[in-house]
């Protein structure tokens, strides 16, 4: 087990499989394109411009460095948590006013926020591989890998 | 953080349930950021007002809300409508539409409509703060006019409508508003909305300090809004030209750039679709056309018939007045579709390979499959210059 010590944004902890990038994300280009509406497909990243393209973020642990794009993003995120349909948690490289939304929004509202962690550091992303099991502990800040 | 005493009788409470809630949100959003305060803001931009079918927290928030009776207490004005009424498809996609149009306005917002609400509707001043969503009108009012805002969310923008007050972080803060790369041109033909596409690519979310440009007011609408959907920008600075950005030791706060990077012309045309011929549809403005912009661009059109379908989509006040001059009828006589609602959402519910071809670098990122054409590209194709 390897622990990161990064900074704990939105408390909680989760655990699920990686799915790492180092592209930044646009939450509403990845999941407010008309083929999203296919049953099954509300949470897959539908946006061509990014190389996570087709994947799943459902139940994973999203690992990426910035959020860029629309201030739908909060509404966007929100929407896959109160569905259930979600990451189970979110490690980001710069954490941003638009992605703590959808989690703050979530927990507020309804009671399903998801923990978000800060970590800047590269040696993560040298550490994780897609489909590892990760541990993301919002309250304290930390993430575990195998 | 440090909340006074109506703040915090309205998370107890006081001021009804889904008050308290509004009030949690900002109070969870500020700590996420290390805010030590809530700030009172001058005025909110509602960015949510795509009815979208599948959608479904948003519209409970909502509904919690008006049931409530809560009303914005500081002037709002709301984003564009998505075009429900111009096909069957985007009837059945917006499904939502009228009923989020009727909470929306009935919590008291402008029904303006339109993401360049700072034409006219909505116009802050030098250090004005605000709680905007929208991330191009956001970049304009950081950028151009020196508010300041964040980058909020649809729902945490009308928290901040309804309780007038948002968490002191981010770009209201001195610190965050210094330049931390330097972009330098070495472009021969301008094409602001293709510059602010590659540098949103690059600088992702810090702020860019762009060398002296004459930008026009047009320019930087565009730029921006491609720099907040190809990045996460909210703040950009053109040195000798934007607010914030007299000299060099100004706008970087006497440190030196973390970055230096150049923007080619080879860069610009990089962008630009090898593949020009014969588009399905050609659409102009995104952020949506000021009645200045459509008169820039509309003179091409005069005396002329587009050989394929066109499209303006314009500020729906900037609509209203153009619709009284002679231009306007010879922009229909030329065969030009003149819209005013939001191009990304009136095209996205499309499913099938519409070959699609804008200026615009914000629609080209949001629109799958979409194509981007400089301005003269895209009036070439339109058949109206050789």
């Amino acid at each position: 087990m390897t622990a990161f010590r990064g900074a704990g944004i939105i408390g909680g902890t989760a655990s699920g499989p990686a799915l790492v990038t180092r592209m930044p994300v646009n939450f509403t280009a990845s999941f407010t394109q008309a083929t999203n509406q296919v049953p099954g497909w509300r949470s897959r990243i539908r946006d061509r411009h990014h190389e996570l393209f087709r994947k799943d973020v459902r139940g994973t642990i999203l690992v990426y460095p910035a959020t860029i794009g629309s201030t739908y993003t909060g509404m966007v995120l929100l929407e896959l948590m109160y569905r259930g349909c979600a990451p189970a948690g979110i490690v980001v490289g710069h954490a941003d006013s638009l992605m703590v939304s959808g989690s703050v929004l979530a927990d507020v509202w309804f009671g399903r926020g998801i923990p978000v962690v800060e970590y800047g550091g590269s040696d993560l992303l040298d550490a994780l591989r897609d489909g590892m099991l990760a541990t993301v502990n919002g309250t304290i800040g930390e993430i575990t890998v195998p | 953080m440090k909340l006074d005493d109506r703040q915090r009788d309205v998370i107890n409470g006081g001021a009804g349930a889904a008050m308290a809630k509004a009030m949690k949100t900002l109070v969870g959003y500020g700590e996420a950021f290390g805010a030590a305060r809530m700030v009172p803001v001058k005025s909110c931009h509602l960015a949510g007002t795509f009815g979208f079918v599948s959608y479904g927290a948003y519209y409970a928030v909502l509904e919690m809300m008006t049931a409530a009776g809560l009303r914005v207490v500081v002037p709002t004005t709301l984003n564009p409508r998505p075009g429900a009424a111009l096909s069957l498809m985007n009837r059945y996609a917006f499904l939502k539409q009228k009923r989020l149009e009727e909470m929306l306005e009935s919590i008291g917002a402008t029904p303006n409509y339109s993401c360049v609400c700072y034409d006219g509707a909505n116009v802050p001043g030098p250090g004005d703060r605000l709680a905007w969503a929208e991330s191009s009108a956001v970049q304009y009012a950081n950028s151009v006019l020196g508010a300041r805002t964040n980058r909020n969310s649809v729902l945490i923008d009308i928290c901040s409508a309804i309780t007038g007050c948002t968490p002191e972080f981010g770009y209201l803060l001195d610190e965050r508003r210094r330049g931390q790369v330097l972009v330098r041109l070495a472009v021969k033909e301008m094409d602001a909305s293709a510059l602010g596409y590659l540098i949103g690519q690059r600088v992702v979310n810090r702020v860019p300090v762009i060398e002296h440009y004459g930008f026009t007011a047009i320019q930087l609408k565009n730029m921006g809004g491609a720099m907040a959907a190809a990045g996460g920008v909210a703040l950009f600075h053109v040195l000798g030209l934007t607010p914030e950005a007299p000299d060099m030791k100004t706008v970087f706060g006497g440190t030196e750039p973390a970055e230096t990077l150049t923007i080619t012309q080879e860069d610009l045309d990089g962008l630009r679709s090898r593949d020009l011929a014969r588009p399905d549809l050609v659409v102009f403005g995104c952020p949506q056309m000021t009645y200045d912009e459509a008169v820039m661009l509309g003179h091409h059109f005069a005396g002329k018939k587009v050989t394929v379908p066109t499209w303006f989509c314009m500020v729906p006040a900037a609509l209203r007045r153009l619709r009284e001059d002679v231009l306007y009828g010879m922009l229909v006589d030329a065969g030009v579709a003149i819209h005013d609602v939001c191009p990304v959402a009136a095209l996205s519910s499309q499913m099938g390979r519409k070959k699609i071809l804008t200026s615009s670098g914000k629609l080209f990122y949001y629109l799958a499959g979409a194509a981007y054409g400089s301005e003269h590209d895209c009036l070439k194709a339109s058949g109206v210059v050789a």
